[in-house]
């Protein structure tokens, strides 16, 4: 998958799930300080990641990604 | 502890202002230390007698020499001990009779080499006691005063310092030469310069309170190698700041981070020793230094000029480049430039010529002699809307250097504001610099450090406009029931409180607390969890678990009774097999808040300044972003309101992507009674809640977790 089809999925998934127009969500956007997540939210995102993209993440690393671009990267390492 | 105190302000004075002084141990070996303080003493002129003390000998460098302190028929206010350690507390106990209370014990061979040492100390210090003598070291340099009605140096540093507004206090000796050597080529002057060693009577704290009322000094310096009573440090500090507007710079060493890889809360583990150092002389009004060069980058700012009335600078330069990096570095400081007025901006275009840059700031062309830079000089300190005046200098083949500087130290002698300098380079600009200095115009060789030391007046100063808060402003709490449950835990060497407990203890300090059910069977689920309502969590409660979601203790987001059950099986089952040694006292039902914005605040008991409190960003990520900050307890509402405006993820609590401002006003009480709790109950060693969920209107503790 190119890489800007997978940003734009990824953002998409963090749109729906911290309820965010994805168009807003910038590429290093942090999902603390720039979209206020919360840790329930953290949690549902992962979990949203695992369903959009049919795989199993590493709960413990995938909780430690901090922002877009880092989702990314982590996401593809999976594909 | 306070009549020590009151005796050593009593004794101090005659430290640095004796009529007579005997060195005890003084020898005729040119080289040593005990020869080598005697001629100190003497080629100072100091202003008062001198007494050698030497059983060995009649003469040391044509000075009458007596054989012990008691035979010298007239008062003696200082003594000098250099005798070896094994044998100062006989001479310490001759100092006693003689009726010598102020004294200085060079020697060294004390704590510092161990128990054996340390036991010396001991006895030196109770024969202190016996006597009424104050004394300062052992393990010294010793201590200098450049007044003229003084002129001591009882050291052994090579030369006299120049006169000067510096105060400077050193546990380090050989830091102390070293400081000498470093201020003599730049002309910093000294008011008092004292070498404390091991500090085993008189302490920084005691010497704090010295230099305060001391009217030749003006700022503190002190480096420290250890914080034995932070507490106590804090306290004198603000005292010292507040009464007399002088400010301490200090140096504290060893910025480690051992004891915070064991601990076992949030809290813990993100406050190493050094962070709390920094957070307590913050809260103190101490400004931290990170090496001698800034500390003196910043002391020879407070002591040289006139304090600046506001945070506008003028910039004046024959060099763009230059201009430029300052300005950066004024605004990245949080300084701002000042505005011209129509008359400077008038008088600039009729003294520059038209090539030059005539605002701020101003460039006067590399081609400029004294006449353009004494033109905008008079222009920028005449300006209302300046408070002070940075001239920067670059060596090109037409710059009278040396005839600038001297410009410089002119034409801000008629002015009441401050101006700084930066002649830039090394060779060329030296004979420049050294004008400037031997005027008392700072210097500096990079214009960051320039601008960091005006910064850092500039903040000192407005700080000191504050009005004073008052540190734990507390309210009336009946915490009996808070001491049973701890003495009770602390009792039974139980480590960890169990999360229902802490919950009520939290709840008597006023934290609003979330209703909650624990139930210890999967019959009694159903009921409770529809008692507390959809969605809700459930939580193990252990007191043998510190960190619940590790072992798989927490289920969020329970939607209805099935799903309640469910969770309940599950935490049973993923504690049993992850940590199977743990006992297990129930499961907590908790409503599940949404909508909050999640905060931790977090107590740690530090060996020097006692109970810490921590504020940061919490939830799950407390320590990866590690957005926290740091006060000693007890706090006032403003302490409060700096550790929540210090972190970066304080927009957060603002409006924030169309949601409401968070209830600060509430959280910041939370902190001020967190501060309150941990200083009522000494009991507690470290304490998290995490996370404190905070609302538009309210806030909610949705875990904690308590250590005795």
């Amino acid at each position: 998958m190119e890489k800007q089809e997978l940003t734009q999925r990824v953002k998409k998934v963090v749109g729906e799930v911290l309820k965010i127009p994805a168009s807003e969500i910038g590429d290093d956007a942090n999902f603390i300080f720039d979209l206020g997540a919360n840790s329930m939210q953290s949690v549902l995102l992962v979990g949203a990641f695992e369903e959009e993209f049919d795989i199993e993440m590493d709960e413990d690393g995938a909780l430690e990604v901090q922002n877009i671009a880092d989702a990314v990267d982590f996401i593809n390492g999976y594909l | 502890m306070k009549k020590r105190s009151s005796l050593h302000r009593k004794n101090l004075h005659k430290i640095f202002y004796p009529d007579s002084v005997a060195i005890v141990g003084a020898n005729k070996v040119k080289g040593t230390v005990p020869y080598d303080i005697l001629m100190s003493i003497v080629h100072a002129n100091f202003n008062g007698v001198v007494f050698p003390v030497s059983p060995g000998e009649r003469f040391i460098a044509g000075i009458r020499t007596y054989k012990y302190v008691i035979d010298i028929q007239e008062d003696v206010d200082l003594a000098i001990l250099v005798f070896p350690s094994a044998v100062c507390h006989l001479a310490l106990e001759q100092c006693g009779k003689k009726g010598i209370k102020s004294v200085i014990i060079i020697s060294a061979g004390f704590r510092e080499i161990g128990e054996k040492g340390l036991e010396r100390e001991r006895q030196i210090l109770s024969i202190a006691e016996k006597y009424d003598i104050s004394f300062i070291g052992p393990n010294c340099l010793g201590v200098i005063n450049t007044d003229p009605k003084s002129h001591l140096n009882a050291s052994f540093a090579r030369k006299m310092p120049e006169e000067g507004p510096i105060g400077f206090l050193s546990q380090s000796g050989a830091l102390c030469t070293a400081v000498l050597d470093y201020a003599r080529a730049k002309h910093i002057g000294f008011s008092k310069f004292i070498s404390f060693g091991n500090k085993a009577d008189i302490s920084e704290i005691d010497l704090l309170f010295y230099l305060m009322e001391d009217e030749k000094t003006k700022v503190i310096l002190l480096y420290l190698e250890e914080v034995s009573n932070g507490k106590e440090l804090l306290a004198a500090a603000r005292e010292v700041i507040q009464k007399s507007g002088k400010p301490i710079l200090i140096i504290k060493s060893g910025r480690t981070e051992e004891g915070a890889a064991a601990a076992a809360s949030h809290t813990g583990s993100l406050a190493g020793s050094d962070e709390i150092c920094d957070a307590a002389f913050e809260q103190a009004g101490i400004i931290r230094c990170d090496n001698i060069v800034d500390m003196f980058n910043r002391a020879i700012a407070f002591a040289y000029q006139p304090a600046p009335k506001g945070d506008k600078v003028a910039i004046i330069t024959n060099a763009g480049g230059p201009g430029v990096l300052t300005t950066d570095a004024a605004i990245k400081t949080g300084l701002r430039l000042a505005k011209f007025s129509d008359e400077t901006a008038k008088y600039l275009k009729q003294h520059l010529p038209s090539t030059s840059n005539r605002n701020n700031p101003i460039d006067v062309i590399g081609d400029a002699r004294t006449d353009r830079y004494n033109a905008a000089m008079t222009a920028t300190f005449k300006d209302n809307d300046v408070n002070a005046v940075f001239v920067i200098l670059t060596p090109q083949s037409m710059t009278d250097i040396d005839l600038i500087a001297r410009e410089v130290a002119k034409v801000s002698s008629h002015y009441d504001k401050p101006v700084y300098a930066s002649f830039m380079g090394e060779a060329d600009v030296q004979e420049g610099i050294e004008v400037l200095q031997r005027n008392g115009i700072p210097h500096y060789q990079l214009p960051e450090s320039m601008a960091d030391a005006l910064s850092c007046v500039v903040n000192f100063n407005k700080r000191l406009e504050l009005p004073a808060s008052e540190p734990g402003a507390t309210s009336d709490i009946n915490n009996e029931s808070v001491h049973r449950i701890l003495n009770k835990a602390t009792g039974n060497n139980q480590r960890l409180i169990a999360e229902n407990q802490a919950y009520s203890i939290l709840k008597t300090y006023g934290f609003p607390t979330l209703p909650v059910r624990v139930v210890s069977s999967e019959e009694k689920v159903k009921p409770a969890a529809n008692e507390i309502g959809y969605p809700q969590v459930m939580k193990i409660v252990s007191d043998d678990i510190a960190h619940k979601t590790e072992v798989g203790g927490i289920v969020l987001n329970i939607q209805n009774e099935d799903e309640a059950v469910e969770a309940y099986g599950s935490i049973v089952r993923n504690v049993k097999e992850k940590s199977p040694e743990s006992g297990i006292q129930g499961i907590m039902i908790a409503p599940m808040i949404k909508d909050g914005v999640e905060v931790i605040l977090g107590m740690k008991r530090d060996p020097s300044f006692g109970p810490v409190l921590m504020f940061g960003i919490g939830g799950i990520h407390v320590e990866i972003y590690k957005d926290v900050s740091f006060r000693v307890a007890p706090v006032s509402k403003e302490d409060a309101m700096s550790m929540i405006e210090a972190i970066r993820g304080y927009p957060l609590l603002g409006e924030f992507r169309g949601k409401k401002a968070r209830d600060v006003q509430l959280l910041q009480s939370c902190i001020v009674r967190l501060g309150q709790l941990a200083t009522e109950c000494e009991q507690i060693r470290e304490l998290d809640i995490n996370p404190l969920i905070l609302l538009d209107k309210g806030c909610y503790v949705a875990d904690a977790k308590i250590m005795v």
